[in-house]
């Protein structure tokens, strides 16, 4: 407890003098700020993975003086926490790796809840559009995917509208997304996408589309033509894998989820893999972000902390990324390679989402995927 | 007291009326309850929360969102509540007043299934009746040739018997506890007087158990009605939505309001309910059986229905607790998910790191933060367990002696409001308010201290409905006795309604303790030491894709439940010596 009023303190006298401090701390090198920071002692980071518990490990070996309280929590969790501890003036976090940046975007960064950070050295390996506000550590994806062994040739799907015919009813798999934020921006994005998706519909079927009077756009129908087609959810992630991905005989529904699914293929007896070639998009790239609390108590470590969560310059990106590589997840910085057994990211065909856009956009369709239940 | 009536009438008044016990505990538990609630009130007032009331009650979301789920989670409390009660009391029946051979062993499997998390029973339902409506494998029955329809592997059906066979032990502790103050001497009394069996059990037994009743059915439904595992894992494929996932939902999609707005819906309904039951209660005679003449309990002879009840009790218990904890131990067995009886490998529990199972994770017991986590869990668990016990007896205590004072009701329904306050809510509120320092209060943000004392409101429920089922039961006339003779407040609580209430108020502490041992969602949001607890430990695996791990860290949480109830059983007994032979 001592230790949380220092902090305030702490964070109340920099905020007293921020603009200047918080200036230079922004350019400095991760020498200068681990200077700085030997003087904080610690940094603390809630963290969306589990995974933080070796990043623990790997920054206290190379910044001894600094001990790292790694918190895992899930993104809406961490927002939640945020909102109601600087709602009481408490300023603990130093910095927060979350999803969920719809949200993000619209309820904390609005508010200065939370700040970006950006370190110099990688602001060139990470392409624009993935640092114009808080910095993406690396992508995610939800997409659709199929059972390769059950379809040697590829993917059954070719356009995502087959999903909306009699052959798939009831063998689409979804996780329920009035209850998965990154299923709902799926959808959203499949909405915002409306011209994309009216020219799809008249690849599939050869007509133009004609969109319900209540709906904005060809994405908007294509949603409910999903649910009218008997849509399946699943609640339980490893019950949605294994049924589309195990290798067994029989058909196989199709479903989405995330790419990543697929690494655990070998493990576990099954054939996820990605239907990339599906039109016009196979699902969606969304970012986790790296952000700095507001008045983080020891902001030269929590810059310290980002820099090194960012990776080092080989291919792999060193101890600071290692532990988020997995095949499925793309890294931001350019400089750090695909996973091998991956397709390549410039051969992905998933869109990239705008999370600003997206958290706009959300609550209609949030609101219709509702009234479809 | 003359000056002050001189200075202050009111405040006399107030000090002399019989009010002065529920007003205090009535500002107690405003402290712990009614300022969450009342952050949850506000947040529902901005223009956002007005947005939500509308959409939720009256738009074309409404159905959705709002009156199908309510459908849905009202059949499934109500459900729940019969059947909790009917299975709790038979076997309640069957351990305490009969004489069925091995009563220890029905005793705690009948307490077992509330320590088996309800989504380890709906993982066992859906592996023996999941159909092809989800495609991939079937399960065990479908897959030996039976076919299963879909209303009986998914949807309100499985729900609601998941449920009841998660709480129906909840029902059972209460009733337990307050039929083992069913003094032998009344059955005896009316035995002499010629009286039948059926005519005691429903004559003498069942009206002085009602309390106990009312409490259970009010719990196991507040129960079913806030578990979001079982609906959301079994009602998902057919849409079947419920008010508990509906919030849960609403919280994730980043609409906290509507989450919110369905959360004070859902206690008014609740409160509502609890009114009812409550007018129900104290419109009846109250039974005094604790009087404090010692006699035991007087046992029935079930002549030759002693076996065949002995293996009917048996054989719920196989089927609520052994199949789940053989499906929990076979999925931290199999290498592969989904594929739960072969290959089997204890990998995840002793296995060395650096292999190529499990990318490399060592098995829980080689875990450097597991024995840790045992202790920071176990010291969680009897602190909350502790603290609740003593603010579930006092509020009780509050209940049942000052029952004319128009406070004690809203005590009562506050006390049992926190089961429906989402944790996320909970949590948020208990930062915001104790996270500064507030007057002589120092500021609680980070400490152990505050996560006990949300998690204490949280559970207090538990606490005051067990403690309440035994105290109703206490004869009034034994304090009265030792007010007499010059007993104050606290030495007659700490001599005689203590000990009296003992039985009732440990099993209480036990349910809270299991509770808090195996809740992860409102201490993750207020946890920050660097030694986590084991449901926290299972999160990390069971989010890296490592369901193995995860079941078998609640396999570990499972086992201490078990010795903690253990525990409790000979303390009880011990406490209580002379109730037993």
């Amino acid at each position: 407890m001592r230790r949380s009023l220092m902090g305030a303190l702490m964070g109340a006298m920099l905020f007293a003098a921020a603009p200047a401090a918080a200036q230079d701390l922004d350019s400095m090198t991760p020498e200068e700020l681990y200077e700085i920071a030997k003087t904080e002692g610690n940094v603390t980071i809630f963290s969306l993975s589990s995974r933080i518990a070796q990043i623990k490990v790997s920054f206290e070996e190379k910044y001894p003086g600094i001990q790292v309280e790694g918190v895992h929590l899930n993104s809406t969790r961490q927002i939640a926490r945020l909102q109601a501890e600087q709602r009481a003036g408490i300023y603990a976090i130093d910095v927060m790796y979350m999803s969920e940046t719809p949200i993000v975007y619209r309820d904390l960064v609005p508010e200065g809840l939370v700040e970006a950070y950006v370190p110099d050295r990688v602001k060139a390996d990470v392409p624009e559009a993935l640092r114009e506000n808080l910095l993406t550590h690396r992508l995610s994806t939800r997409a659709l995917m199929y059972n390769e062994a059950t379809h040697p040739d590829g993917t059954p799907i070719t356009n995502l509208w087959q999903l909306t015919t009699p052959d798939w009813s009831g063998r689409v798999l979804i996780d329920d997304p009035t209850q998965r934020g990154e299923t709902l921006d799926l959808l959203t994005e499949i909405a915002l996408r409306g011209d994309e998706m009216a020219e799809a519909y008249e690849a599939q079927f050869g007509e133009a589309i004609s969109v319900d009077s209540d709906l904005q756009g060809a994405g908007e129908q294509f949603i409910r033509d999903l649910f009218n087609n008997d849509v399946v959810m699943i609640n339980d992630t490893q019950t949605l894998r294994s049924a589309i991905g195990i290798i067994s005989d029989g058909p196989k529904p199709v479903g989405f989820m995330t790419y990543s699914a697929s690494r655990n293929n070998e493990r576990d007896g099954m054939a996820l893999q990605i239907s990339n070639d599906t039109v016009p998009g196979a699902g969606i790239l969304f970012p986790a972000v790296l952000a700095l609390g507001k008045n983080a108590p020891n902001p030269a470590a929590a810059r310290l902390m980002v820099d090194f969560l960012m990776g080092d310059d080989t291919p792999s990106g060193g101890a600071g990324f290692e532990p988020f590589f997995v095949q499925g997840d793309y890294a931001a910085r350019r400089t750090i390679e695909d996973h091998p057994d991956a397709i390549a990211f410039d051969d992905l065909n998933l869109w990239l989402i705008n999370p600003e856009q997206t958290g706009q956009a959300r609550q209609r369709i949030l609101d219709l995927v509702i009234t479809l239940q | 007291m003359a000056t002050l009536a001189s200075r202050a009438p009111w405040m006399a008044r107030v000090v002399q009326s019989r009010d002065i016990v529920p007003l205090i505990m009535l500002a107690f538990t405003t402290l712990l309850v009614i300022a969450p609630l009342l952050m949850i009130l506000f947040a529902t007032l901005t223009p956002d929360g007005m947005a939500a009331w509308q959409a939720i009650t009256n738009s074309p979301l409404s159905r959705n969102l709002w009156w199908r789920p309510l459908g849905n989670t009202m059949i499934l409390g109500a459900g729940t509540a019969i059947g909790c009660l009917l299975l709790g009391g038979f076997l309640a029946w069957l351990v305490v007043l009969t004489d069925v051979p091995a009563r220890r062993f029905l005793a705690i499997m009948s307490i077992l299934p509330f320590m088996i998390p309800s989504f380890a029973a709906a993982l066992a339902w859906s592996t023996l009746f999941r159909n092809d409506r989800l495609g991939g494998q079937a399960g065990y029955f479908a897959s030996n040739g039976i076919p299963i329809p879909d209303w009986l592997a998914w949807g309100i059906v499985p729900t609601l018997i998941v449920l009841i066979a998660h709480y129906y032990s909840l029902a059972y502790t209460m009733i337990a506890a307050s039929l083992s103050s069913v003094s032998g001497d009344l059955v005896e009394s009316a035995e002499m007087a010629g009286a039948k069996r059926g005519r005691i059990l429903f004559g003498i037994v069942l009206p002085i158990v009602t309390p106990a009743l009312i409490s259970g059915g009010m719990l196991t439904f507040a129960g079913a009605v806030s578990n979001f595992a079982a609906p959301a894992l079994l009602g998902a494929p057919v849409r079947m939505q419920t008010l508990s996932t509906r919030i849960y939902g609403m919280v994730q999609t980043g609409n906290i309001e509507r989450g919110y707005v369905l959360a004070l819906l859902l206690m008014l309904m609740a409160a509502a309910l609890l009114y009812f039951s409550d007018r129900f209660v104290s419109g009846r005679r109250a039974f005094v059986t604790v009087t404090g003449k010692g006699a035991r309990t007087k046992r029935f002879a079930l002549g030759r229905w002693r076996w065949p009840l002995f293996i009917f009790a048996t054989l719920i218990g196989v089927i609520t607790t052994i199949i789940p904890v053989i499906v929990l131990f076979a999925s931290s067995m199999a290498p592969r998910p989904g594929v739960l009886f072969s290959n089997w490998t204890l990998h995840f529990w002793i296995g060395p790191a650096g292999t190529s199972i499990a990318e490399g994770q060592a098995g829980i017991f080689r875990n450097p933060h597991l024995i840790d986590a045992v202790f920071t869990t176990i010291r969680l668990g009897l602190t909350v367990a502790g603290c609740a016990m003593l603010v579930g007896l006092l509020i009780a205590y509050t209940i049942v002696r000052y029952k004319a004072s128009p406070y004690t009701r809203i005590l009562s329904q506050l006390s049992f409001v926190p089961l429906f306050i989402p944790s996320i809510a909970m949590a948020a509120a208990y930062i915001a308010m104790y996270g500064t320092s507030l007057g002589p209060l120092p500021a609680l943000y980070g400490t152990f201290a505050l996560i006990v004392m949300a998690a204490t409101a949280n559970l207090m429920p538990y606490a005051v409905q067990s403690a309440r089922g035994v105290l109703g039961q206490i004869s009034a006339d034994i304090e009265e006795s030792a007010r007499m003779t010059g007993a104050g407040a606290v030495r007659r609580m700490a001599q005689i309604v203590f000990p009296l209430a003992m039985r009732g108020i440990m099993a209480g502490g036990i349910l809270v303790f299991i509770k808090i041992v195996r809740d992860l969602s409102l201490v993750v949001l207020l946890f920050s030491a660097s030694t986590p607890l084991l449901s926290m430990i299972a999160f990390n695996y069971a989010s890296l894709g490592f369901m193995q791990f995860a079941n078998a860290i609640t396999l570990v949480i499972l086992v201490i439940c078990l010795i903690a109830s253990g525990l409790v059983h000979i303390l009880q007994n011990k406490v209580q010596g002379w109730k037993s032979k």
